[in-house]
């Protein structure tokens, strides 16, 4: 076996230009692979970052009723008794944070203008306390919780151009309460938020959760957002919250990030479809251009495959041999475009590259690629089997030669 | 002596064209005509004949890598005519050696590595196959060369690591098809006296093509071959050395 092996492995490196080339071809299949999946792969990790300390947190809770009915009128599905949840999640291992939300919408007014708002109210000290990303803003600051003036008011910086605010300046708000009565409160703008997110900043609002409850003249709350200290920890605190929420007397129920991020799975799953076409291409590419090698390859070792049958060699040995021969340089491939594309990766990783911002948001994004042990051991077993399916037809054909025939081929 | 080889009326026709043998235009060549012969253990036989006389073909047919036409050819007394594909195989594997005119050694292996090939495809142990390496590249004076690949040897020192390779798994019958065409005169009768020696101290049969009649001087027995037919069978009794 291993003289077999010694024979396949000299055998590829006899026309050494021709297996240069077919080694650059399979590499570069292979690097092309992995500068794109990891490409793909960073902006999966940058969105899914981005998604959970943008604010969605890595687990959110909710009334088993906010997702079974409509609300009718404002918070009638939320959490009552939210301050006690809240305590009893945060004793949990991984558990950053808690804070309570509060999701409502209305019209907002400047005297001369009306416009729709989704508005969120948050506790300030709470939502620090989880440890997302900080807010951006184009000017003014954050909320006070322990403001005792008038009711402070964050803003998305494409209402606040539509309104035509600046901080400092107020608006009305008009919402729903709990009753199904019409309510409404002036706020004094604090801050204009850049979310990076063109329709989010179009209509956000945000301000404080006493603020919004007595708007709405309720003290429930939507939900519970949870902050974890790492996102690979989500399954596992989620599995361990759960059968706590099921003592409690309102029906609550756990979603995690993944249940709750639609764009992040509409993007994850358009780009892993664009990946393995593109897998597919390289898959097509290594297995024609390698069969006319292999084809070639045996063609020049006709007479040689004729004196090995002559002595009696297995046809299935001779099949072997091309299958091997075609594997190792499959291999050999593989090693040149890993090495090969996680140079490149490098090197583009330190090229401070940026790419336009992608549709939806406004900043730009970093032309940056992970390095990953599953797509380095995947690109390579396609390339690897590629060749391996290439070499089955000159394999086959070498087998069948007719011996007499081989022998007097020149 | 026992016999080796029996070749019976034996007839090889080729086809000419594509043309199915059903059609009436299908037309074809003959390479051997009804030829018989007879050779047994310990021989060592020279066919003879011009170019396109049928040598190869002959050589071919004994050798289990063409069938014949008709007739039949019974090789240690196995009909071979009635063999497999596989069991064809596996009989030259175990009981013939080749030696080809134009060397066919393979290019990426050393010469001891060449000559140990057919003890690689009978699955024999390293440590033995080792052992009769040496022995082989030993009885054909090239131990020194042994890690040698073949471009870097002569065409006498190439041809003699093909005798090698041909008798290391201690074969019943040798077939050497032109052997000495592709060497200068001395390398040619160095070569020959070499499958005479292996033939005399190791009693293998050797069965060799030629058409170049020096080499014929140096043959105990003669078959000659012109357009597929056998027309003499000459044995020179204790043969003649020059």
């Amino acid at each position: 076996m291993a003289k077999f092996l010694l024979l396949a492995f000299r055998n590829i490196f006899r026309n050494r230009r021709r297996t240069v080339m077919t080694l650059f071809m399979v590499g570069g299949g292979v690097a092309g692979l992995l500068l794109v999946g990891g490409f793909f792969a960073r902006m999966f990790w940058g969105l899914r970052e981005h998604t959970i300390n943008g604010g969605l947190g890595h687990i959110q809770i909710f009334t088993v009723d906010h997702f079974n009915r409509d609300e009718v009128r404002a918070l009638d599905t939320g959490i009552d008794n939210w301050r006690q949840v809240a305590a009893s999640v945060k004793t949990g291992g991984h558990v950053r944070g808690v804070a309570p939300r509060i999701e409502f919408y209305g019209m907002v007014s400047n005297g001369d203008k009306s416009s729709v708002f989704m508005g969120t109210a948050v506790d300030p000290v709470a939502e620090n306390g989880l440890g997302f990303f900080p807010t951006t803003f184009t000017s003014g600051h954050d909320l006070d919780s322990k403001s005792g003036g008038e009711v402070e008011a964050l803003i998305g910086k494409g209402l606040a151009k539509s309104m035509n605010v600046k901080v400092g300046d107020g608006l009305t708000i008009l919402s729903m309460t709990s009753d199904g009565a019409l309510n409404g409160v002036d706020v004094e703008i604090v801050g204009i938020v850049d979310s990076g997110i063109a329709e989010m900043d179009a209509r956000s609002l945000r301000i404080t959760l006493p603020a919004a409850q007595r708007l709405l003249q309720s003290d429930r709350v939507t939900n519970l957002v949870v902050g974890l200290d790492k996102t690979e920890n989500t399954d596992q605190v989620a599995a361990e919250l759960a059968p706590r929420l099921r003592g409690l007397p309102q029906q609550l129920v756990l979603k995690k990030w993944i249940d709750l991020a639609t764009y992040y799975k509409q993007v994850r799953s358009l780009m892993s479809t664009i990946f393995v076409f593109l897998g597919v291409i390289v898959f097509f590419m290594v297995l024609m251009s390698s069969v006319n090698t292999l084809l070639m390859t045996m063609f020049e070792r006709t007479r040689e495959i004729g004196t090995m049958l002559a002595m009696g060699t297995p046809r299935a040995w001779i099949v072997a041999l091309f299958m091997l021969e075609a594997t190792l340089i499959g291999i050999l491939g593989a090693l040149v475009g890993v090495l090969a594309g996680n140079l490149l990766g490098v090197l583009l990783n330190h090229s401070n590259l940026n790419l336009p911002p992608p549709p939806g948001f406004t900043v730009p994004m970093s032309f940056e690629v992970l390095h990953v042990p599953s797509l380095m051991v995947g690109s390579s077993l396609l390339v690897i089997v590629s060749l391996a399916l290439a070499s089955i037809l000159p394999a086959i054909r070498a087998s069948r030669l007719r011996i007499a025939e081989a022998l007097a081929h020149v | 002596m026992d016999e080796l080889v029996n070749v019976e009326a034996v007839s090889r026709r080729f086809p000419l064209d594509n043309i199915p043998a059903h059609h009436p235009a299908h037309s074809f060549v003959s390479a051997l005509s009804d030829a018989s012969l007879r050779v047994s253990a310990g021989e060592f036989l020279a066919i003879a004949g011009p170019s396109g006389s049928g040598k190869t073909t002959l050589l071919n047919l004994i050798g289990c890598i063409d069938k014949p036409t008709s007739g039949r050819i019974l090789v240690d007394g196995v009909d071979t005519s009635k063999l497999k594909p596989g069991s064809m195989s596996a009989l030259r594997r175990e009981k013939i050696g080749f030696v080809f005119q134009t060397f066919n050694l393979i290019p990426v292996f050393t010469a001891a590595e060449n000559v140990e090939y057919p003890l690689l495809i009978q699955s024999v142990g390293s440590r033995e196959r080792r052992k009769r390496v040496a022995e082989a590249l030993d009885s054909v004076g090239l131990s020194a060369r042994a890690n040698q690949r073949p471009d870097l040897l002569s065409g006498g020192e190439r041809q003699r690591v093909a005798v090698a390779r041909a008798i290391v798994h201690r074969p019943a019958l040798v077939l050497a098809d032109e052997p000495t065409a592709n060497l200068d005169t001395h390398n040619a009768t160095q070569l020959i006296d070499l499958m005479h020696g292996l033939n005399r101290r190791l009693g293998l049969t050797f069965i060799f093509s030629t058409h170049d009649a020096r080499l014929l001087e140096h043959t105990e027995r003669i078959v000659r071959l012109t357009d597929g037919e056998v027309i003499s069978d000459t044995t020179i009794q204790g043969g003649s050395r020059g």
